[in-house]
């Protein structure tokens, strides 16, 4: 984390982005791939550069949500706050699929059985890349108190 | 009423594996502004999925600029290109382009 020795504790934020302020270059080269075909390669540097866009855009969207909140007078942004920043901000796209993504767990932290039949049918499914596929199917699998990656064989 | 079990079930990752971390996730929100005050606990997951979705879709678009190339690695030159080839990401356009530079070099000589 102080490998970065120009980090300094000033508030201008401009072109310096303590490590703190990114997410892991490992997860975000993860994500990467997932699009990517296999020879394809990616340079650390375009993975420095998309760490910062994430850290940009989760500002963004959520300086935007916190406005909502400040308007209608309320204190805490939630996840429909993000949702609506997202649609608000041009993310149309996204805002749809999060909000069933999210109204899944909301739904599914109730009722189990459900939670637990979706799992199964999709543990059938293909077993290439049990990363890629827990990060995939993550989405799918949504609550379940039983849930726990187990390996697909 | 929420239901605790479930919610901090989710952050302290009994739900499985998220992609990002999501004590990170919250830090980077509440650094965007001193506005923001409270975050709930559910945000930092639905950003995690949404920062997923985003990942996905500048890395597509720019693997469509390094393929009009030779080669097969995507530099932060393709990257750039396509943050300024998508209207969605202006609010990024600043930021690639000050890439050029690359003023962490520039801090350590100093």
């Amino acid at each position: 984390m102080d490998e970065n020795v120009a980090a300094s504790g000033s508030n201008d934020d401009d072109g310096i982005r303590e490590q703190d302020q990114l997410l892991p270059i490992a997860n975000v080269g993860r994500i990467m791939k997932q699009m990517l075909p296999q020879n394809a390669k990616i340079s650390k540097e375009a993975k420095e550069t998309m760490q910062e866009c994430v850290s940009e855009f989760i500002s963004f969207v959520t300086s935007e949500a916190s406005d909502k909140c400040r308007k209608e007078r309320r204190k805490t942004v939630n996840g429909d706050d993000v949702c609506s920043a997202l649609a608000a901000l041009g993310f149309d796209d996204y805002a749809a699929p999060l909000r069933r993504y999210f109204n899944r767990y909301r739904d599914l932290g109730v009722d189990n059985k459900a939670a637990n039949q979706d799992k199964a049918n999709n543990d059938s499914n293909s077993n290439e890349d049990r990363e890629e596929q827990s990060s995939l199917k993550f989405s799918m699998i949504g609550i379940s108190k039983n849930s726990s990656m187990r390996p697909i064989d | 009423m929420r239901q605790a079990g479930t919610y901090s079930g989710i952050l302290s990752g009994k739900m499985g594996p998220h992609l990002l971390p999501l004590a990170r996730i919250k830090k980077i929100m509440k650094k965007s502004g001193d506005e923001v005050k409270m975050i709930s606990g559910e945000s930092p997951i639905v950003f995690s999925k949404a920062c997923e979705l985003f990942i996905k879709e500048l890395t597509q678009r720019s693997w469509m600029v390094t393929m009009q190339g030779k080669t097969r690695t995507i530099s932060k030159e393709d990257v750039a290109s396509a943050v300024m080839a998508t209207d969605l990401f202006d609010f990024l356009v600043n930021l690639v382009s000050g890439e050029a530079t690359t003023p962490l070099e520039m801090e350590t000589k100093i």
